[in-house]
């Protein structure tokens, strides 16, 4: 009888104690380095996709998903080196499945990305093959960032997946005058978020 | 008698009604550490962002001392200014030991979040900033070449967040004036890690402020002067004076009513607890009445039943005791999160501070609650007339 209650009292413990892990380990994601995340995820699901009913949000490391060979991996495919400060192995990349009922019908995910003039956030909303489907600058410094945010620059960006980036092939032209720095900036960073789409979520739903 | 045996026995006759009673417990007592460890946190670290202002004074423009306090925390916008000329003319006083002045200028961005716009927060210095933060150590790069260069030292968040490395450029949204980077302070776990500071001569320069100051920081060669030099103070048009202790109070009479609420609701806690479990053992007592009467017909003691019913009480108490800190322990994280969301100002650092010992103080105050809530009801089991009792259970 006293063992059968000691045994209660621990299975207690126990659901205590993983519940209290769990929380902990959410709100450390919470704390973690920075990453590129929506400002308000909410508001920005439900404006790209008046359809959707709700989203599901995950966040992947490259560490994680493949360590340092992934990461020499992503740069290969970049064709450039990652900024050993801010384009860290630890980086968490934050990807939105955009659900429709309980049907997923895109992904919204960002980086962050090294401007001429500061960092800007380039946000992506890609069907489930990897094709653009919106774009945004979420964030953006430059004495020209009216013109890159501008929806006639961002709209020619639809349609277009990472083949196409690889390619570098698709006759975009800068829309700035003095900026050239910050479209090639955009160019990479839009290229890195469809490589990460593609070896952290395509890949990986592909193996399921 | 075995009577550890017979009152564990017990309490798992009825194992639900039991671990209800334990998490009871262990609630109030997660309440009243966190509470306490909130309490001790909120103060600690409020003393530890006010001592690495490095000041013991500011002196700001005349204007509301919420706004002057925030200013002194948080570097704030929306701000008030007052001539240099007020710096110029108590630089030289010689009961101060170091002085620093500062334009403070926050610039608001269209284009810098879409949909919503972003702030960015811009501090003009002198070297002598560093005389007053011996603790802002450079990470990369050196102070600017001149008093009035294009120049810009970014904070370690402020840099993370423009993803800035020393040589890349920085562009002010509306004055459109672009600056190079030349150092990046180390985290400092303080508002400054969020500030670009520029020059002082080029702050006032790109704002259209020249002449003007946001703030003066002042540390005083001996602080017992601090009440005759702030009345000196006073006599300096347009200016107010505030000093650190009028900043702690400020804050502290901004969470006050929270904290003093938050206190009501631990000890309501503890004291329904405490009910709670002098109800239990006692329903367990009188369910048990022909069983007592039964134990003190074979021979058990006045002393074996009070002893019995006692460890129960006790046994709940120490289980709830440990869970409770536990508890507090592991969601300390979590109550911190929602202090943060809901305070309208919380200092940097940890905010609910759980020392040891107030686990273990916390831990010994619900044993002895329970050996205090256990009396009673024992008192009562063993005051039992044997005869009486298996009588009045039948």
């Amino acid at each position: 009888m006293t063992r059968s209650f000691c045994r209660s009292i621990i299975s207690g413990g126990r659901v205590l104690a993983i519940s209290a892990a769990v929380l902990l380990l959410f709100f450390q994601q919470l704390y973690a380095a920075v990453g590129c995340t929506l400002n308000d995820p909410d508001r920005d699901v439900k404006r790209i996709f008046p359809q959707s009913t709700g989203y599901r949000t995950e966040f992947i490391t490259i560490q994680e998903a493949g360590g340092q060979e992934l990461y020499k991996k992503i740069e290969k495919e970049l064709g450039d080196k990652f900024d050993p400060v801010y384009e860290a192995i630890d980086v968490p990349y934050a990807f939105y499945d955009v659900l429709k009922g309980k049907e997923v019908i895109a992904t919204i995910h960002g980086v962050n990305q090294k401007g001429e003039y500061g960092g800007m956030q380039l946000i992506l909303a890609t069907d489930l093959n990897g094709k653009i489907l919106d774009f945004f600058y979420q964030k953006m410094s430059s004495p020209e960032a009216g013109r890159f945010m501008n929806k006639n620059f961002t709209s020619q960006f639809i349609g277009l997946g990472l083949n196409d980036f690889l390619k570098g092939n698709f006759g975009i032209k800068d829309p700035s005058s003095n900026s050239s720095e910050d479209f090639q900036a955009t160019l990479r960073g839009l290229k890195k978020n469809l490589i990460l789409l593609d070896e952290l979520k395509l890949k990986k739903a592909a193996r399921r | 008698m075995k009577v550890w045996s017979v009152a564990f026995k017990n309490l798992s006759r009825k194992k639900i009604r039991t671990s209800l009673t334990i998490g009871g417990v262990a609630v109030a007592v997660a309440v009243l550490v966190s509470l306490s460890g909130f309490d001790a946190g909120y103060q600690r670290s409020l003393d530890r962002d006010i001592d690495k202002l490095g000041y013991h004074l500011l002196v700001t423009a005349k204007g509301c001392p919420y706004e002057a306090a925030t200013l002194m925390l948080k570097g704030g916008g929306g701000l008030r200014y007052m001539e240099d000329s007020v710096y110029k003319r108590i630089v030289n006083d010689r009961r101060i030991d170091k002085i620093t002045p500062q334009l403070v200028s926050s610039v608001y961005n269209q284009e810098g979040q879409s949909g919503r716009g972003a702030f960015t927060l811009y501090m003009g210095i002198e070297k002598s900033y560093l005389d007053l933060k011996p603790w802002s150590k450079f990470k990369y790069g050196h102070w600017f070449s001149g008093p009035d260069a294009d120049e810009a030292i970014m904070g370690y968040e402020a840099a993370e967040v423009e993803q800035r490395s020393v040589g890349d450029k920085i562009f002010i949204p509306g004055m459109d004036k672009v600056l190079t980077v030349v150092g990046i302070f180390e985290r400092a776990g303080t508002q400054d890690d969020g500030v670009i500071f520029i020059p002082l001569a080029t702050a006032q320069r790109i704002f259209g402020l020249e002449g003007k100051l946001t703030g003066i920081g002042i540390k005083l060669k001996d602080i017992r002067t601090i009440a005759k030099f702030e009345e000196d103070l006073y006599n300096e048009p347009g200016i107010q004076v505030v000093s650190l202790a009028q900043v702690r109070g400020t804050i502290l009479n901004l969470v006050s009513s929270a904290r003093a609420m938050a206190g009501s609701v631990a000890l309501i806690a503890i004291f329904i607890a405490i009910i709670g479990v002098t109800n239990t053992i006692l329903m367990s007592v009188f369910e048990r009445t022909r069983e007592i009467g039964v134990m003190k017909a074979l021979g058990a003691s006045a002393a074996d039943v009070f002893k019995i019913i006692w460890l129960e009480t006790t046994i709940i108490c120490f289980l709830g005791g440990l869970a409770g800190v536990v508890l507090a322990f592991s969601g300390s994280s979590i109550i911190e999160h929602l202090i943060r969301r809901f305070l309208p100002y919380t200092p940097a650092g940890k905010l609910v501070f759980i020392k040891p010992s107030l686990l273990l103080v916390a831990f010994l105050i619900t044993v002895i609650m329970g050996l205090v809530a256990g009396i009673y009801p024992a008192l009562r089991a063993s005051l039992m007339k044997p005869i009486e009792a298996i009588r009045s259970g039948e």
